[in-house]
């Protein structure tokens, strides 16, 4: 029987230009376990508030076509309705949180329900157990857990209600490698545990692979593809078309010359020295790194509440490289590089730009050395037009009307956002703003860019340009530094990376030793790529 | 559970007995602090009211410093407050001090702008500071004592909608995350080389009139998402639900209230 069936669905947003679903049909079978995937903007997550009549019922838009979930249509039942058979947990879980306390949150959920305390009890102990959380959690305020146990408290809270359908939208994407794996694993009890139809929007191929019986691909508003995974990965040339990846397995297997996918076969060839030297090859090439343009020394950050965010850190960033600086949530990234570009002060230690302690330099001098991109481009963005956001930091040098009109041109068509010069930040894409906010950094020629956790959220194409871009730049003679939890792309395009854990470095190297360190992966939770296993047997069998 | 403003500057009430009164009590002292404000009317009942909040502070173990960051706001309101009642009203009563400032003559005879300070104008100044002290006061106590958890569950208890108490709960956190987008915008004209302490007043102005732009688009994006978040729990502003029994008055409860209701009706009476 159907769980929901959605008939030739057209949506489209109140202020927008185009429709956002154009055409979407498609049945999901209850028990299903169906994965919808899809490049950023694609209409994956407008599908999803459609499933549970949020459109059309609070959007307003236009929309032709139709919803049935359970067999009732969400043009005619209420959306509270709906909701007492759906289950929804969305990207980021801290804005899912209103409760002081995991078992008030956990609660809240089951209030509309109106059930018996026993019964409400019984059913927040159950989710909880079926999120992987033990009781120890209930009295926790959901803010100050790990990303990993907070998108597990959204999951109990949703599973709670006992909903036929659960929607897991993107519950990984904010997630470090070891609360990615947390989440993981409580998606493998729900799909043990209930029988639940689960709709899972993803853009990691190995975990659609490793869950879903049927996969469905999004582009620009239409649906491309339904089949099962194997089937959709097997077409590697036909799916970058629709701009997403497949599992790293069969990507690798591809590049290799293999006809199937293969992990022996691949292991094999790397043994026997016939690996193609390409895949082990950094894209682009170049002479050996600068000097060193940045010092850590000694380096130690105590917050004001007591919390130690840095312990004795010491590091060098070269012109010429991009260094990937990786290791589990609060580990200290984010304070270590807010001290090297000058936005925090250590608590004890000192940090050089070209030899001189950027103490001795003034926020201006500073700016124009060490560039800081953050990780939300809305913090970014606060100029009227691109030209501007762009113009902004120039201006402030008093760069003549000329130089900035060159500059901005320039900088604009290496960050591909020529032609919106007149429009306002606000209305550009996600991943237009995110270029932006880098080229706003760019355009003040920094020797070093640090770049905070770019493609958080992001579809992997968008996020292998953006490191494409990021290694041109370092080509050129930048430095980059980048924090970013994904491995496969540190292990593509970094010179080296550098793991911190519990504000230490633990690890400081090319990717290919440090992320095949077992001890190393093991301590900061990093997954080992594929890529750098590979190239590390090949390497150890010339 | 870190208080309200406990999440805004890491400081908070220490007094485990106060804290740990019913969420409702925490809630109804500071309503009834606000109350008096409206009902004092004289100097007496004016500083009265602000020792009482003032010892209920101090009782509650909010921080004396949370206060002193308040001095430069409080003296300010106290200034303009009197300026106001001295350069430009004309309070009846004795004479204290007189002066033309300004007179201007006109075909119908002359205008002439006239400082009076009058012992009545001074008098009215001087409750209209006190009743603001005691407002500020009685803020401090709500946010040094009152977390998320006990809006909801407080105003829940007083038989207020879900929807509403977890709307008010919402406003306050908005509060935090405002304060800490704006502190992030600023950081990140910093980092583009904005020297806040080297840019003139005017130009300060101008750079925090364009922080606004992420500040309300962030805000905008947040609300949309925590409604979508709460429509997806079943909850909306229309949402009814039974309440669970909440968490019974106990006696040193009942004790605060009935002080609570006492020292209003006193003032009822002042």
């Amino acid at each position: 029987m159907a769980a929901i069936n959605v008939e030739n669905l057209h949506w489209k947003y109140y202020a927008s230009k185009d429709y956002a679903l154009k055409g979407i049909s498609l049945t999901v079978n209850k028990g299903e376990f169906v994965a919808i995937t899809g490049p950023s903007g694609a209409g994956k997550t407008t599908l999803i508030l459609s499933l549970t009549g949020i459109i059309p019922q609070r959007i307003p838009g236009k929309i032709r076509g139709e919803v049935k979930v359970l067999g009732r249509s969400t043009l005619t039942t209420d959306v509270t309705e709906v909701m007492r058979k759906v289950g929804v947990v969305f990207e980021d879980p801290e804005v899912q949180f209103v409760m002081g306390s995991v078992e008030d949150e956990v609660s809240l959920a089951l209030e509309p329900l109106n059930l018996p305390s026993e019964e409400l009890r019984r059913r927040v102990n159950q989710a909880l157990r079926i999120a992987g959380l033990d009781e120890s959690f209930l009295s926790r305020n959901p803010l100050q857990l790990s990303g990993g146990e907070k998108q597990r408290v959204a999951i109990a809270s949703a599973v709670a209600r006992q909903p036929e359908i659960l929607i897991l939208d993107e519950p990984t994407s904010d997630l470090d490698p070891m609360g990615k794996e947390e989440v993981i694993q409580a998606v493998e009890n729900l799909r043990r545990e209930t029988d639940s139809t689960i709709i899972l929007v993803e853009q990691d191929p190995e975990i659609i692979q490793r869950f879903a019986e049927r996969v469905v691909v999004l582009n620009n508003g239409r649906l491309v593809f339904d089949g099962e995974p194997e089937e959709l990965y097997r077409n590697i040339n036909h799916i970058e078309s629709f701009s997403i990846r497949p599992p790293e397995l069969y990507e690798l297997s591809l590049r290799a010359g293999l006809g199937e996918p293969s992990l022996d076969r691949l292991v094999e060839m790397a043994r026997s020295g016939m690996l193609n030297h390409e895949i082990c090859k950094l894209p682009g090439s170049r002479g050996a790194p600068g000097g060193a343009k940045l010092q850590a020394i000694n380096v130690t950050h105590t917050y004001s509440g007591g919390v130690r965010a840095l312990e004795d850190v010491n590091a060098v960033f070269r012109a010429g490289e991009l260094v990937a600086l990786m290791g589990p949530n609060g580990s200290g990234k984010t304070t270590l590089a807010k001290i090297l570009a000058g936005l925090l002060a250590p608590t004890s230690g000192k940090v050089l730009v070209d030899g001189v302690d950027v103490r001795a330099l003034g926020r201006l001098e500073l700016a124009s050395k060490v560039g800081y991109v953050y990780q939300n481009p809305q913090h970014q963005l606060f100029c009227q037009t691109v030209f501007d956001e762009v113009a902004f930091g120039l201006r402030l040098r008093g760069a003549k009307t000329e130089e900035i009109r060159e500059v901005v041109e320039r900088t604009l068509r290496t960050f591909k956002l020529e032609g919106l010069e007149d429009e306002h930040p606000f209305f550009l894409s996600k991943g237009e703003k995110r270029r932006l906010a880098l080229a706003s950094i760019y355009a003040l020629n920094p020797d070093i860019l640090i770049v905070d956790e770019p493609t958080t959220g992001q579809d992997r194409a968008f996020s292998e340009r953006l490191f494409q871009l990021l290694r041109e730049l370092s080509l050129q003679g930048k430095g980059i530094v980048i924090i970013t939890h994904s491995v496969e792309l540190a292990a593509k395009y970094a010179d080296r990376v550098v793991v911190l854990k519990k504000g230490r470095i633990i690890a400081d190297g090319p990717p290919t030793e440090v992320l095949t360190n077992a001890s190393v992966t093991e301590e900061a939770k990093l997954k080992t790529p594929l890529l750098s296993q590979l190239c590390k047997i090949s390497r150890e069998h010339p | 559970m870190p208080t309200i403003l406990g999440e805004l500057t890491g400081e908070e009430a220490r007094n485990s007995t106060y804290m740990g009164l019913n969420p409702v009590v925490k809630i109804l002292i500071p309503l009834f602090f606000s109350l008096d404000v409206l009902l004092v009317r004289n100097i007496l009942s004016a500083a009265s009211l602000v020792v009482l909040v003032f010892a209920v502070l101090v009782i509650a173990g909010v921080p004396m410093r949370v206060l002193r960051n308040y001095i430069i706001l409080i003296s300010s309101l106290s200034s303009f407050i009197v300026l106001s009642f001295v350069l430009f009203t004309n309070v009846p009563g004795k004479v204290l001090l007189e002066c033309n400032l300004l007179t201007v003559k006109a075909e119908k005879g002359s205008l002439v702008w006239k400082v009076s300070i009058t012992d009545e104008a001074l008098y009215r100044a001087a409750v209209f500071i006190l009743r603001i002290l005691a407002m500020i006061f009685t803020a401090t106590l709500f946010v040094a004592t009152v977390s998320d958890r006990d809006i909801v569950q407080g105003l829940r208890d007083l038989h207020f909608p879900l929807g509403a108490s977890v709307a008010v709960s919402l406003f306050f956190r908005g509060i935090s995350l405002f304060l800490e987008d704006f502190r992030i915008i600023r950081e990140a004209m910093m980092a583009r080389g904005v020297d806040f302490e080297k840019t003139s007043l005017s130009r300060r102005f101008m750079l925090y009139a364009n922080a606004l732009i992420p500040l309300i688009s962030l805000m905008v994006s947040r609300s949309y998402e925590v409604s979508l978040a709460l429509e997806s729990k079943g909850i909306s502003p229309t949402t009814r639900t039974r309440r669970r029994g909440g968490a019974p008055l106990r006696k040193r409860d009942l004790s605060a209230l009935a002080l609570g209701v006492a020292q209003f009706l006193v003032f009822l009476r002042l």
